[in-house]
């Protein structure tokens, strides 16, 4: 690959990364979704959540949008190689309803997270998300990591 | 891919599993910046965050770790560079604890979390900044700590 490829490469990278961000900030599952290849891989290691993006993808990012419908991801840091995008972003909203377990008390999360996208034929074809799931819990008022869903 | 930059980010794991501290701050700029996302200690007045330097706060959570979990090991999965001097790591750390970590009581469990780190090398092939995450929920619940502080 010559290094004007790579560097054709790269921007598909960062644009499919940037885009799926832009479609959650927008609320818009459908869109972020239609960036994935059709057997893409998804997963969410810290809610243990690994599947497609067609089945575990659309169950975890409408869970996501209906949990905080202010949902604000704003990439702090974007790194791209011809066929992968690592990024870096705080995640901030208001929460509304149930979340992984989680009741519902109106806290505001701000939550740093990872996210890797590899990319091929200008598809998503595997995502994996980290974050520190014990700080999720924290911003959200969980005392106990038995007791997920009980207040107090 | 810069193979100098991932060549310094694997000499950082490969000492790391040999556990010489020493070894691991010398693949780092002097004034390297270090941030384990996910390290919090909550206190009642102040919240002791794992943001520093490498040669303060870094240096010395490392040889913490050590000493806690006396076989701490890395197994890296995912090293790729891009040509601007930035790494990404996924790699998993595993060890048996053998005394207190934090707020962790030692209660000789075992843990093996994945990790997702960012490095950036510097034009001279020296980290010069080190970012980590890691799910610490998982961490503390395989040794046996459930409360969330």
């Amino acid at each position: 690959m010559t290094t004007r490829d790579r560097s054709a490469h790269s921007a598909d990278a960062n644009r499919l990364a940037t885009t799926f961000f832009e479609s959650l900030n927008r609320g818009d599952v459908d869109a972020a979704l239609s960036l994935f290849s059709s057997s893409a891989a998804f997963e969410i290691v810290p809610a243990a959540l690994r599947g497609t993006a067609e089945n575990t993808g659309r169950y975890f990012l409408s869970a996501l949008l209906t949990a905080f419908p202010d949902l604000l991801m704003q990439i702090r840091s974007l790194m791209t190689t011809p066929n992968l995008a690592v990024v870096e972003l705080k995640m901030e909203g208001t929460q509304a309803a149930e979340f992984l377990g989680v009741l519902n008390q109106e806290k505001h999360l701000d939550l740093d997270q990872a996210w890797m996208l590899w990319v091929n034929d200008d598809k998503i074809t595997d995502l994996r998300a980290y974050w520190c799931q014990n700080q999720l819990y924290r911003r959200l008022a969980v005392k106990r990591l038995d007791r997920i869903s009980i207040l107090g | 891919m810069n193979s100098d930059a991932t060549w310094i980010v694997q000499a950082f794991f490969d000492s790391y599993r040999l556990h010489d501290v020493d070894a691991m701050v010398s693949c780092c700029s002097e004034l390297a910046e270090f941030h384990y996302i996910p390290f919090e200690v909550w206190g009642k007045q102040r919240v002791l965050r794992g943001d520093g330097k490498v040669r303060t706060i870094g240096k010395v959570l490392w040889t913490g770790l050590i000493q806690s979990f006396p076989d701490l090991t890395n197994e890296v999965q995912t090293l790729v560079g891009d040509e601007s001097g930035n790494v990404a790591v996924e790699a998993t750390l595993s060890g048996t604890q053998a005394r207190v970590w934090g707020t962790i009581d030692n209660l000789g469990k075992r843990f093996t979390v994945r990790h997702l780190f960012r490095f950036r090398v510097n034009t001279e092939g020296l980290i010069e900044s080190i970012t980590a995450y890691w799910d610490s929920a998982e961490f503390q619940r395989q040794l046996g700590r459930v409360e969330i502080d």
